[in-house]
């Protein structure tokens, strides 16, 4: 192999090494937890600002004819290290200013403008890190000790880099498998709902955002240290672009996809380009490049939104042929909790609870409660506030006014996450199925306390989370087994029937264990022969002491199941008490039964 | 004293550049939901256009609706071609902003394989100074005020006063009952890409005669600017964007003139985090860039 063709060849792979890597970040934060993070760049960029200026000698040493802060001179791996640890860093002031309130297309766009600002200021604040000119010179790791223009350096780089690349990949798959990654996911399809699980999506996020910074930072490292310089024109904000564009080709959610993209787009737009006959003035080819990754972009998100390999579908293999499924038994969290449970003390008591719009009174001075071992019914006409009464016990909208107390403790200033992990929990009026994951998957996001459902726990691998697993893929298959959803086990939820999605919303707050569940029109959309077992399971959970709460407009099951049942009209409880009490009362029925 | 009011009066041209661009952008989303960050490629293109017949000796005043124009026609083009069909398939917000960036991406670089990476100005008199209790500005900068406030009002009185104003209104309110109410809903959203691109080309023009000189990448620039002032102001909402166009414009061109020039940027983009932190849903707007409850 002549010299040239070697030199091209690792300089190709190194690049290849530090593309894959930044693939997998983003793919972690966009493909698997749905963050669009349009200033990926800045944290590659971070990591390679640190790594060199942990590597480089102090700024005097070469005449001073560059000026950068640190000049520390460790030696190899602290630089590597100190750059992975720049971008995650980086990440945390970062995500608490953009991940915590705004909505997903405003993450994006403050994320962008992030980027492209920081920039402009680098490249303007020359004594930080020399500005538009950028470093150089930075010495190559391990260079004080091999020839670093040596044909074994270059392939040891290379070997240095793959190394690096597989741990990133061993992780990203770990995490990508885990019941974290399932959680992820779970975020991504409907964030509502996974807030309704008792996830944390604050956290989750920053977690991610973070890990991702974490590698970013570490390629640019790896790709600061081979080519020895760094400047702002080599991190502005279309780079990132082209990290999305090698997603979308390769396939989010999937690192395999991934690691493809990243070796089509980056690498191979670049390498192809490199040897096309020069035609027209310069600059040109360079511009067509960036139309034909434009055009890449729109072409698959048109004709391939998935990607070439799509994101897989997990279906788990049977692990008890032969069908020694449970069918019965109890469904909640094991009933000697809630059978000892006081039956008279209510477990959710909701006083004088508002919710205001602006200038309407959704909700205007309820008082509710809900006692364990029976279905609390709530009625009333279309726009009462029923919907809205649910949304604010369960936390999904903050109250106006108003105590709510569960189990005794206060708990109208918690979030919809931490009531859920207290045991209530609430469906949804509108399905909220996770489309892209299966049955037992969004059975399995519910399970609360699952070891694999952290960043670490992930990372240890399937050895340590794979004792929960078992039992919550039993639980869930018992479930299924009991609303005869088996066969769908492995079926996307977004592919289900109307009917069926709310089967599913109904099992999946049952996972998680409840004590107090609020129901929001469970029995609507929902075929007579299904709505015939929801009601059966819904007896029998209330007889295992489960407090539940239950919006309905199915009168006949009001009657059957419901005791006592709450009328609501205009934001206001207008009566209260049985069903056969409460059609005695002439403005009850006028206000509503008789409509 | 006096290089404070000069730098209040460059304030004020800055403002009256980043509104028109700003009310233009916040529209598209308000009313067809579209995060449109290929609206400083149009910008930029607009100049160009323009620069183009004002290079055949065309005047810069004449060539000012030529921009508008163009500007109309290229955003209606985008529109019919790419933003449409990917929302008719029902495509997320997030892809619909990764479509956005992508016709971005190819449109800045198509101008630029067209018209070269260098700087260029249109020929033009600046005109005598106008001078006014310290403010000093030249005539062409007042034509560009006058033209900002002429736009802001003509919008004003467009969404206040005429039934297509209404219709846009309920369209952006809920396109489906608008339907149903009798709007021609797609002719609405035509109308709106041809207003807000005028404005937009209009903004691109004006911005070139401003900084004097100008070149393809000054296009994200301008689309930076410009996302700073529509999120201070609340997304969506034309008269937030009024005001964060005058915030973003005072304090550039006033923190110019306190600090250094350099920290410029630092400055506005220092405001956009605190309102991030402290009032995300932007000043005039109620709800703008929280996350949906439920």
């Amino acid at each position: 192999m002549s010299s040239g063709v070697m030199y091209y060849l690792t300089t190709v792979l190194v690049y290849a090494g530090v593309d894959i890597m930044a693939c997998i970040a983003l793919n972690l934060q966009f493909g698997v937890a749905g963050l669009v993070n349009f200033g990926f760049i800045l944290f590659q960029a971070a990591g390679a600002y640190a790594a060199a200026v942990l590597s480089m000698p102090p700024e005097g040493a070469n005449g001073g004819f560059q000026q950068y802060v640190l000049g520390l001179q460790l030696p190899f791996p602290l630089p590597w290290l100190g750059g992975a640890a720049a971008g995650g860093l980086l990440a945390v002031p970062i995500g608490l200013v953009v991940l915590r309130r705004l909505r997903t297309d405003y993450q994006a766009i403050a994320l962008l403008v992030i980027s492209v600002i920081a920039n402009t200021l680098i490249t303007n604040a020359r004594p930080f890190l020399n500005g538009a000119a950028g470093l150089s010179l930075v010495p190559p790791p391990l260079g004080d000790r091999i020839n670093a223009n040596s044909a074994g350096y270059q392939w040891l780089y290379v070997g240095l880099t793959a190394l690096g690349c597989g741990v990133v990949l061993a992780a990203a798959n770990r995490i990508v498998d885990s019941p974290f990654g399932r959680t992820l996911r779970a975020m991504r399809e409907r964030e509502p709902a996974a807030a309704a699980l008792g996830k944390n999506l604050v956290m989750l996020k920053m977690v991610i955002f973070i890990a991702g910074g974490v590698i970013a930072g570490l390629s640019g490292a790896v790709l600061v240290g081979f080519i020895g310089v760094w400047a702002p024109a080599t991190w502005l904000y279309p780079e990132t672009i082209v990290i999305f564009a090698a997603l979308i080709v390769g396939g989010r959610g999937n690192n395999l996809g991934a690691l493809l993209g990243a070796l089509l787009v980056p690498v191979g737009f670049e390498e192809v380009t490199r040897f096309l006959p020069q035609v027209g003035p310069p600059g040109l080819i360079p511009a067509m490049q960036w139309v034909a990754i434009g055009l890449l972009i729109i072409g698959f998100l048109w004709f391939r939104p998935r990607g070439t390999l799509p994101e897989r579908r997990r279906v788990f293999a049977d692990p008890f042929p032969g069908g020694a499924v449970r069918a019965q038994g109890p469904v909640g969290r094991g009933s000697e909790e809630t059978v000892s449970a006081d039956r008279a003390r209510p477990l959710l008591a909701a006083e004088r609870v508002e919710r205001r719009f602006e200038g309407l009174r959704a909700v205007d001075g309820v008082s509710i409660e809900a006692v364990p071992g029976r279905i609390t019914g709530l009625i009333g006409p279309n726009g009462a506030g029923k919907s809205t009464l649910l949304a604010v016990l369960a936390g999904t909208l903050p109250a106006s006014a108003g105590r709510i107390l569960l189990d005794g403790a206060d708990v109208t200033r918690l979030p919809a996450y931490r009531r859920a992990q207290r045991g209530l929990v609430r469906t949804f009026q509108l399905s909220s199925e996770f489309a892209q994951l299966t049955v037992l998957e969004n059975l399995l996001v519910a399970v609360p306390r699952h070891r694999g459902d952290s960043l670490a726990g992930a990372l240890r691998g399937k050895a340590y989370w794979w004792a929960d697993e078992r039992p919550a893929v039993l639980r869930a298959r018992a479930l299924l087994a009991r609303f005869g959803m088996s066969a769908q086990e492995s079926e996307y939820g977004g592919t289900l029937s109307g009917g069926q999605k709310k089967l599913l919303e109904i099992m999946r707050a049952l996972m998680l264990g409840p004590r107090v569940l609020l129901l929001d029109e469970p029995m609507a959309g929902v075929h007579p022969s299904l709505v015939e077992k929801i009601a059966a399971c819904l007896e029998s959970l209330r007889d295992e002491g489960l407090a539940i709460l239950m919006v309905e407009h199915e009168l006949s099951m009001v009657d059957r199941l419901c005791d006592p049942v709450i009328v609501m009209a205009q934001g206001q409880v207008i009566g209260r008490g049985s069903m056969p009490a409460l059609r005695r009362q002439r403005e009850i029925v006028d206000a509503y039964l008789a409509g | 004293m006096s290089i404070y009011a000069a730098a209040f009066g460059f304030g004020l041209v800055s403002a009256s550049v980043i509104a028109i661009a700003a009310v233009g952008f916040t529209m598209q989303f308000g009313i067809t939901n579209m995060i449109n960050l290929a609206y400083g490629v149009v910008m930029i293109t607009c100049a160009f256009a323009v620069y183009g017949l004002n290079q055949a000796g065309v005047n810069i005043w004449i060539g000012l609706a030529a921009g508008a124009l163009s500007g109309a026609a290229l955003s209606l083009l985008v529109n019919r071609l790419l933003y449409a069909p990917f929302q008719r398939r029902g495509t997320s917000h997030i892809g619909m902003v990764i479509v956005a960036l992508a016709a971005a991406l190819m449109l800045s670089n198509a101008l630029l394989a067209i018209v070269g990476p260098e700087n260029v100005s249109y020929t033009m008199s600046s005109g005598g100074t106008v001078g006014a209790g310290g403010l000093v500005l030249t005539s062409a900068q007042v034509a560009i005020i006058v033209i900002a406030v002429a736009a802001m009002a003509a919008i004003h009185a467009l969404l206040t006063f005429t039934r297509i104003g209404k219709a846009m209104r309920a369209t952006a309110a809920d396109p489906t009952l608008a339907r149903t109410c009798g709007i021609s809903t797609g002719r609405i959203i035509d109308l709106v890409w041809v207003i807000t691109g005028a404005l937009c080309g209009l903004a691109g023009t004006v911005a070139a005669m401003d900084s004097g000189s100008f070149a393809v990448s000054n296009g994200s620039e301008y689309l930076i600017v410009m996302l700073a002032a529509v999120v201070l102001g609340g997304a969506g909402q034309p008269y937030g964007a009024m005001l964060g166009a005058v915030l973003i414009g005072e304090t550039t061109e006033l923190s110019a003139a306190v600090l250094s020039p350099e920290y410029k940027q630092a400055v506005a983009f220092a405001i956009l985090v605190l309102v991030m932190m402290l009032r995300p849903q932007g000043l005039l707007s109620k709800t703008g860039a929280l996350e949906a409850p439920g």
